[in-house]
């Protein structure tokens, strides 16, 4: 498992428009337009997977959107004939613990990525521009390690977890999630890598010391491997829910992603019950508003940041 | 920018010197420190945890060595069978169904000129998701009396009495196995673009020139120049899909009668759910789960990429941004 670095040089003109490629502007004519004639079938035939892929998804805005009543008479329908956002407006005021679930999910999530944005990126730059003893060793070491099945692993954790004292605890899991280092370390060297040397050297010969000119000089030009790490931490640390419901009992330190189905439960019983509420709603349609509640934010962190979002998995996938 | 300062005696550090750079061990310490405690310690820890009879009640058994006893004891289980057998269908429902999929989507994709990176970003997105929410999300939607598709089932096609899904131990597993292919076919999708994308239009264009037809194009160039790739997806499938606890955990915990109590969620109940908490055990189930899978897994890549060599496709990936990487 050789690790490589490509030299790679496209235009800067992809990044704007990702699909179209200089070679394959040039040669569309020729190859796509004469033996393809048109991409027509092929936009349809996705079109056509995505409908089928994201009928849970509509089907769940729906059904969030529809009442007791709305959902009664069409339960199948995927598009509500009253919309109501009164699911919401239960979830937010009459249950109980989604607020703490969600706050403590943002901590787990925005801690993860910076914890690991900063060591990454310090390993990242030692890796990229530092010379000592065993630095390949360790490196191919890291990187293979990823392919170690790890299943064994979750009986240890928590042995371990417990004996560290850190089960039930948000700083525990940080550290849990933190840990996974070898892909983030391998992004920050990239991205350590892709900047001319000069510009370090000049302060190094000046005397700057190292932890300064990572800090002040290197890191500021690797932003785009961090917001990579970044993401990539966030997403993972906000969606786990086999490590999070194996190390987390307590309501107080629960996340969203394992706290929903405790919610989903409880609520299906108070929404019946709720006295503001009563009869205006069922279990499904409040299910749904907090099912699509507790995945908003990664899906807009995901939106936002697609881009380096794609890049980072390529990184990730490509180059091991 | 750093206000410099001239330092007279200093050791000039050199970024291409040959001498050690203490700094180095520092930058890379709290990476690595946290990387073994808590990732290369549970491995070894898990290893040996295997040969003891650790129950979680009784913390002075944490080191009780009992040799092979966990393995015979497994030879003796019958629901450790059982449940080797769920796996072994679970995985031959989600991979196979998963990886062609995968392929046929990813093919699509790079046929498109426009709207690719939307496509890409969609067929994405599922694997991004809460899994709790995803799972919990089909459990609804496989819901007997309320859930989409029984709802369509009755109302569409007039079936009488649609499958009890979740609750049918005949199709408990299936149901599960969709959900799982659902939310696991964006990551070999995105695997097969890079491959797809990494062949070129060369070859396309001599091809075409020679008359080839679009599907013979895709059986004699995409189909072979994929293997490495189709390597690459099954290693990460073989490795990954047996040990999938999730889906069983969250929507039905093993039932009805079994049906779904994959191995590592046997595993994971034993350790964590059941009786003495019997951590040793559990690791030991997972020791033979892991190493069985990584094994199928590794003849399988071995079996494909051994007569080619496995070009690396990064070249033209179109959101890659101008990435000036300098070699080493």
């Amino acid at each position: 498992m050789a690790i490589t670095t490509t030299t790679t040089t496209t235009t800067p003109a992809t990044a704007l428009k990702p699909s179209l490629l200089p070679d394959q502007q040039a040669n569309r004519p020729s190859l796509w337009k004469r033996f393809w004639r048109s991409d027509w079938y092929w936009h349809l035939f996705m079109i056509v997977a995505l409908l089928i892929t994201f009928i849970p998804i509509i089907w769940m805005v729906s059904t969030s959107l529809k009442d007791r009543l709305g959902f009664a008479e069409d339960p199948a329908g995927l598009i509500p004939r009253h919309p109501t956002l009164i699911n919401y407006r239960y979830m937010l005021t009459a249950v109980e613990n989604v607020p703490i679930y969600m706050r403590n999910s943002f901590t787990l999530a925005i801690g993860t990525a910076l914890l690991q944005v900063f060591v990454a990126s310090l390993a990242g730059y030692a890796f990229a521009r530092m010379h000592f003893r065993g630095k390949n060793v360790i490196l191919t070491l890291l990187i293979v390690s990823v392919f170690i099945p790890r299943s064994g692993g979750l009986m240890a954790l928590y042995e371990l977890m417990t004996f560290l004292h850190l089960r039930n605890s948000l700083v525990g899991l940080i550290l849990l999630f933190a840990a996974n280092v070898p892909v983030p370390i391998f992004i920050m060297r990239q991205a350590f890598l892709a900047i001319p040397r000069e510009i370090e050297e000049a302060a190094i010969l000046d005397g700057a010391s190292w932890f300064r000119v990572y800090r002040q000089i290197a890191l500021p030009l690797a932003l785009g491997g961090m917001v990579i790490v970044a993401t990539l931490a966030f997403i993972t640390a906000w969606s786990d829910y086999l490590v999070t419901f194996t190390m987390i009992d307590l309501d107080s330190q629960m996340t969203i992603s394992v706290g929903i189905q405790k919610v989903l439960s409880n609520s299906y019983q108070s929404a019946l019950t709720a006295p503001q509420f009563r009869g205006q709603l069922t279990g499904e349609t409040s299910d749904a508003a907090m099912l699509l509640t507790a995945t908003l934010p990664v899906i807009v962190f995901y939106a936002l940041l697609q881009r380096w979002f794609m890049r980072g998995l390529t990184e990730g996938a490509v180059k091991l | 920018m750093a206000s410099i300062t001239q330092t007279a005696g200093k050791r000039r550090p050199t970024v291409r010197g040959e001498r050690t750079n203490p700094w180095a061990y520092l930058f890379i310490a709290p990476a690595v420190g946290l990387y073994l405690v808590f990732s290369v310690w549970p491995i070894f820890r898990g290893i040996a945890m295997a040969f003891t009879d650790f129950r979680f009640i009784y913390p002075d058994t944490r080191w009780e060595f009992n040799g092979f006893a966990n393995f015979r004891e497994m030879w003796g289980d019958e629901d450790f069978w059982n449940a080797v057998r769920v796996t072994i269908r679970f995985t031959l429902y989600v991979l196979p169904a998963t990886t062609i999929l995968a392929l046929i989507l990813a093919v699509a994709i790079s046929r498109v000129t426009r709207f690719a990176g939307l496509y890409r970003w969609m067929i994405y997105l599922p694997v991004i998701l809460p899994v709790a929410v995803t799972y919990l999300m089909f459990g609804q939607l496989f819901n007997t009396k309320f859930g989409l598709i029984n709802t369509v089932l009755r109302e569409t096609f007039n079936i009488k009495r649609p499958p009890r899904w979740l609750d049918d131990p005949d199709y408990a597993l299936r149901a599960l196995a969709l959900t799982d292919v659902w939310r696991g076919v964006g990551f070999p999708t995105l695997l097969f673009l890079i491959g797809i994308y990494g062949i070129g239009n060369e070859l396309y264009e001599a091809a075409s020139v020679d008359g080839a037809s679009g599907w013979q194009q895709f059986r004699s160039i995409t189909l072979p120049l994929l293997k490495p790739v189709f390597a690459l997806v099954l290693l990460l499938g073989l490795s990954s899909t047996p040990m999938v606890v999730d889906p069983m955990l969250i929507l039905t915990g093993g039932g009805p009668r079994d049906s779904t109590t994959s191995l590592g969620l046997y595993a994971y109940q034993t350790a964590f759910q059941l009786g003495d908490l019997r951590l040793g055990y559990a690791a030991a189930m997972n020791l033979v789960l892991g190493m069985s899978s990584a094994a199928i897994a590794l003849i399988v890549f071995r079996g494909l990429r051994g007569d080619t060599d496995g070009s690396s496709g990064s070249r033209r990936l179109p959101w890659r941004r101008s990435s000036a990487e300098s070699v080493a």
